[in-house]
């Protein structure tokens, strides 16, 4: 193993580093007023978590990437392997079996597939790769979107649309980083647009009755409702609706500095559903308002950029395309998950990195940063 | 570990910041859409989020009460414990807490089905936070079991609230009125002025209870309590956080005209099955009491009146719903003959000593008009006519005049017009002319009718308080008032709000000299042998009256007892009279529907009043208003919970939440 003069701590990307660790003392905080008493203080189990966390992520940092990379096949196989396993071991939760019981532990293989495609991604980017050919048609497209598509699925079945969607998009950005020829583009963009017509038809415009769907019959009733709660935020307050419109409430009432921390009557009052998962972000900008917000936004932005700062940094085009893939799957979970909760988005089951509770999330989402940080600190010379 | 030839990765440099700009316009969308939502909304939002866990409970006004003239209370309020429903707290309401209500309270299907569209369609409203009142006046046993499962019933409040008592029960009912809950549509009207209502209120819905509701319907109060999602409340946080409470303001008091006295001896006096009593002062046209029966119990029209209840009293054939005062109008028969002797002497065609023969009936062409007496009274004048209601005389007044003289004077009189009574719904009665009899008739108007109407039969309607003011304004010299029967509108403490003043609508043109010969006839009725109502007199008081015994029925050859005849055939007996009868004081109408003859059927129940009303006038009146002590609402402390049945519980999952990482999928 070879590093640069200056030593593992003078290449360790020390932004990175402090800002996810900042996150994640916000988030315990946080935690700590969201299951406030009486509820079960979740703050002591996620700091366990964080603990577990921290070294599954050194782990992942110490040992060199590149062994990794000739692991990836097998970490990819052994992650499907186990979303495979869950259809006969998997316990039930919440109407979905998306957890394995390992003695007295749960994971919930998901989290860790999300790794193994983010892996298995960089090293299809990094064999395929031909510097005279650098841009990917339909054909050569078909590798790398099975790649996603096959564990996406499986969690799809779980039913888990929430991670399904996260391993989509992410790998649609990594697709897209690895650059894509004009025909794809045009494929993608005339996509989009047929998709934004089907929501339009079945949800928007007034289609007589018994209203001719295209697509919309075929989503399951909470599904649904969801899509059109997103689209009309008033309608059904006590039903499906109710989650949005409790979370705006929350998020809308924080104000510019909240009401103070564990003072939040939407999470104290019970108002407030998921509050120390899904719509954690909600608590915050309850009890602390906009300023803590744009504070928790700016670390999210300091972290994503030092991430990709490490990517462009890095020794080999693998070390690249892992570190984007980490990126983009921190992003689009921001993303998603805060624009569900101030209603931008519809509401789908995606937990908020570093902040939410959940030790499998979190342990992944350490692994990650921690290859990252792997990345940064074998980075080349220069 | 080898370096790969051709620098790799160096094709990705510019791709990087593209993916950073990227990343970093999507958290600047986050940002904008939080600047929006928390400072731009955010007092909107901070008001919803008050809404969420602030429950506002109005703390109902006491309602004023309504006394007699003397301050003796007929209406005021009595504590009753009732049950809401408050939708937004209720979240297994339709599954599980009303059909547990409808177990414990005995609904019907129908009842529990309307129960939950109601609590359903409020739920999905803006109005999910008010409560729904799913039961009122609870009995003890039904409150103590619903208090103490309160716990597993949530969203259920049991609360006091005032309602309403009626103290006489049926009496004056028609006068009083009686309330229910306001109803959708009402709570939808934007009335300007109108006191705020809440779901669950109750108005007015007839007779004073109606017409004052303004007065009487003071301001609610409110006070705020803090409660979760789950509806539990949090008792005193409210104040701990420096929530007001907004007081109630009572409503104010209502003093009528009435005399309870007088109304009491009337009530007892009444013989009838159906009729009514009208007493008034002459000198203002005040009610001084008014009997109408059959009446209704609004006590019970006011609780728990269940819709088959309502249904019999709609369908009951003696109308028990309708005020015989004003609301009913009947041929007033031989009591009307005041009014044709007024419009005979007004001519220039008759005079008190004008005498007419009276053979036992009038011939008008080839027809003969009966007089009740079948072997006539021979030769009589107007006096005499009155005296023994000699029906010839008045034939021949007819004849001589035709209708439209005698109605003239009946219009004066106030006939065939609303009395304007205001507080109660008043029918304006018929008083035909001419042009009536063109418009109404077939065949149009002939002499016949003139001569039906001179005795107070045909189209000639009154209502009895029509009839009381045309005896009052005999009595007060031609004077004629609005009835009435409010006084005025006072506060808790005394303090007079607003007066209601006698009204007089008109003075009769008819010269004092002519009304004397008149009003000395109605003395001879009652004073002086033969007649109709001398059986009657009362020692040392002299009562000017007439009797009237209106047919119901055309009659047949054969003359029938009243006890031979069915019921509905018999005749209305009717007394009109006043007191004394220089400078009377108080004029009596006693209306006994097929009650039989109105010198023994009416009269004696006008004279029991005349006797109470000069009886009363010797003793001392009572002073002030009636000491009262305003009911104080509180629970009744929570019984202990009785044993719980045991129902199995869904088997808990290992930690259930701990585990939890996703929202329902």
């Amino acid at each position: 193993m070879r590093v640069g003069e200056r030593g593992i701590a003078g290449r360790t990307p020390w932004i990175l580093v402090i800002s996810t660790l900042l996150v994640c003392a916000l988030g315990i905080w946080n935690l700590s007023s969201a299951s406030r008493p009486p509820a079960h203080p979740f703050w002591i189990n996620q700091s366990i978590y964080l603990g577990v966390a921290l070294v599954a992520g050194l782990l992942a940092a110490a040992v060199d990437y590149r062994h990794l990379r000739s692991l990836a096949i097998p970490i990819y196989l052994l992650n499907i392997l186990a979303l495979l396993a869950l259809k006969k071991f998997g316990h039930t939760a919440k109407g979905a079996e998306s957890w394995i019981a390992l003695g007295p532990v749960r994971v919930q293989p998901a989290e860790f597939m999300k790794i193994g495609v983010i892996l298995m991604m960089a090293r299809f980017y990094d064999d395929d790769f031909r510097p005279e050919d650098d841009s990917y048609g339909f054909l050569r497209l078909l590798k790398p979107a099975l790649l996603a598509l096959v564990p996406a699925v499986l969690v799809l079945v779980q039913p888990d649309l929430g991670t399904f969607m996260m391993i989509c998009l992410s790998a649609l950005t990594v697709i897209l980083f690895g650059r894509v020829r004009g025909g794809v583009w045009a494929v993608g963009i005339i996509g989009a647009l047929a998709v934004a017509f089907v929501v339009w038809n079945d949800y928007v415009r007034d289609g007589g009755h018994p209203p001719k769907t295209i697509a919309r019959h075929y989503l399951k009733k909470h599904q649904d409702g969801r899509i059109a709660g997103w689209l009309d935020p008033e309608a059904d307050p006590r039903g499906t609706n109710y989650h949005a419109v409790q979370s705006r409430i929350a998020v809308g009432s924080g104000g510019l500095t909240g009401k103070g921390w564990r003072n939040g009557t939407q999470t104290g009052f019970s108002f407030l559903p998921e509050r120390h998962t899904d719509f954690v972000f909600s608590v915050l900008a309850e009890e602390q308002g906009f300023v803590a917000c744009v504070a928790l936004l700016f670390l999210y932005g300091v972290l994503l950029l030092s991430i990709l700062w490490v990517a462009s940094h890095s020794r080999d085009r693998f070390g690249g395309f892992v570190a984007v893939g980490v990126a983009s799957m921190l992003f689009w979970q921001i993303f998603e998950n805060i624009g569900m909760v101030v209603g931008l988005l519809p509401v789908t089951g995606i937990t908020l990195p570093l902040m939410s509770y959940g030790g499998s999330s979190l342990v992944s989402v350490m692994m990650g940063l921690g290859l990252v940080v792997n990345v940064g600190i074998r980075r080349s010379a220069y | 570990m080898t370096l790969r030839p051709n620098n790799p990765g160096k094709e990705l440099r510019s791709r990087y910041a593209w993916l950073g700009a990227a990343f970093v316009a999507g958290l600047l969308l986050l940002t904008f859409r939080l600047y929006r939502l928390q400072v731009t909304h955010g007092a909107e939002y901070a008001q919803k989020s008050e809404a969420n866990f602030i429950k506002p409970i109005p703390i109902p006004a006491d309602r004023g009460m309504i006394m007699d003239a003397n301050g003796r209370i007929l209406v005021d309020n009595r504590p009753s414990f009732d049950a809401f429903v408050t939708p937004a707290f209720c979240s297994r309401c339709e599954d599980h807490v009303l059909p547990q209500l409808a177990e414990w309270l005995d609904w019907d299907e129908e009842e529990l089905a309307r129960m939950q569209a109601l609590v359903k369609a409020k739920g999905k409203t803006s109005e999910r936070f008010q409560r729904v009142p799913v039961r009122v006046d609870l009995t003890r046993d039904e409150m103590d079991l619903l208090l103490s499962h309160q716990r597993d019933l949530e969203g259920l409040d049991v609360e006091p609230v005032p309602h309403r008592s009626y103290r006489a029960g049926t009496v004056l009912s028609h006068v009083l009125g009686y309330m229910n809950e306001i109803t959708q549509v009402e709570l939808e009207q934007k009335v300007p002025g109108r006191p705020e209502y809440h779901l669950g209120d109750y108005v007015g819905r007839r007779g004073i209870e109606r017409a004052l509701e303004e007065y009487l319907r003071g301001k609610d109060g409110l006070r705020r309590e803090v409660v979760d999602a789950h509806g539990r409340v949090f008792k005193g946080l409210a104040q701990q956080l420096g929530m007001d409470t907004i007081k109630p303001e009572a409503g104010l008091d209502v003093v009528t005209t009435l005399d309870y006295r007088l109304q009491e001896t009337a009530e007892k006096a009444f013989p009838g099955v159906a009729g009514a009593v009208v007493v008034v002062d002459v000198r203002t046209g005040s009610i001084l009491a008014v009997v109408s029966r059959p009446g209704f119990d609004p006590n019970v029209l006011s609780g728990r009146v269940s819709a088959k209840e309502l249904a019999e009293l709609n369908k009951d054939p003696l109308t028990p719903l309708i005020f015989r005062g004003t609301q009913n109008h009947f041929s007033p028969g031989s009591t009307f003959k005041v009014v044709t002797a007024l419009a005979a002497l007004q001519s220039r065609h008759f005079r008190p000593s004008t005498t007419v023969n009276c053979s036992g009936g009038y011939k008008l062409g080839s027809r003969r008009w009966r007089c009740h007496k079948e072997s006539g009274h021979g030769g009589v004048d107007l006096r005499r006519a009155l005296q023994v209601s000699c029906d010839t005389w008045f034939y021949r007044v007819a004849d001589v005049l035709g209708i439209n003289p005698i109605a003239k004077v009946g219009r004066e009189l106030g006939l065939g017009a609303p009395t304007g009574l205001g507080v109660v719904a008043d029918i304006s009665g018929i008083m035909p002319d001419e042009a009536y009899h063109a418009r109404a008739t077939p065949g149009g108007y002939y002499k016949g009718h003139s001569l039906n109407t001179a005795i107070g039969q045909g189209d000639v309607n009154v209502t009895p308080l029509q009839l009381a003011m045309v005896y009052a304004a005999l009595g007060n010299g031609g004077k004629v008032y609005q009835p009435q029967l409010v006084k005025r509108v006072e506060a808790q403490d005394g303090t007079v709000v607003k007066t209601f003043e006698p009204k007089l609508l008109r003075e009769l043109a008819v010269p004092a000299a002519l009304r004397k010969v008149v009003v000395d006839g109605l003395v001879a009725v009652v004073n002086e042998p033969g007649g109709t109502a001398y059986s009657q007199r009362i020692k040392g008081l002299e009562v000017a009256g007439k009797t009237g015994t209106a047919q119901v029925k055309k009659l047949g050859d054969v003359r029938l007892k009243t006890e031979q005849m069915d019921y509905w055939s018999r005749d209305h007996a009717w007394f009109a009279a006043f007191a004394p009868s220089k400078d009377p004081e108080i004029a009596v109408v006693v209306l006994n529907e097929h009650g039989g003859h109105g010198g023994t059927d009416a009269a004696p129940t006008a004279m029991a009043v005349f006797k109470r009303y000069f009886e009363l006038k010797g003793e001392p009146p009572p002073v002030g208003r009636e000491p009262v002590e305003r009911i104080a609402l509180k629970l009744p402390p929570r019984p202990p919970p009785p044993p719980v049945r045991k129902r199995p519980e869904p088997r808990p999952a290992k930690k259930p939440a701990a585990r939890a990482e996703k929202a329902a999928p």
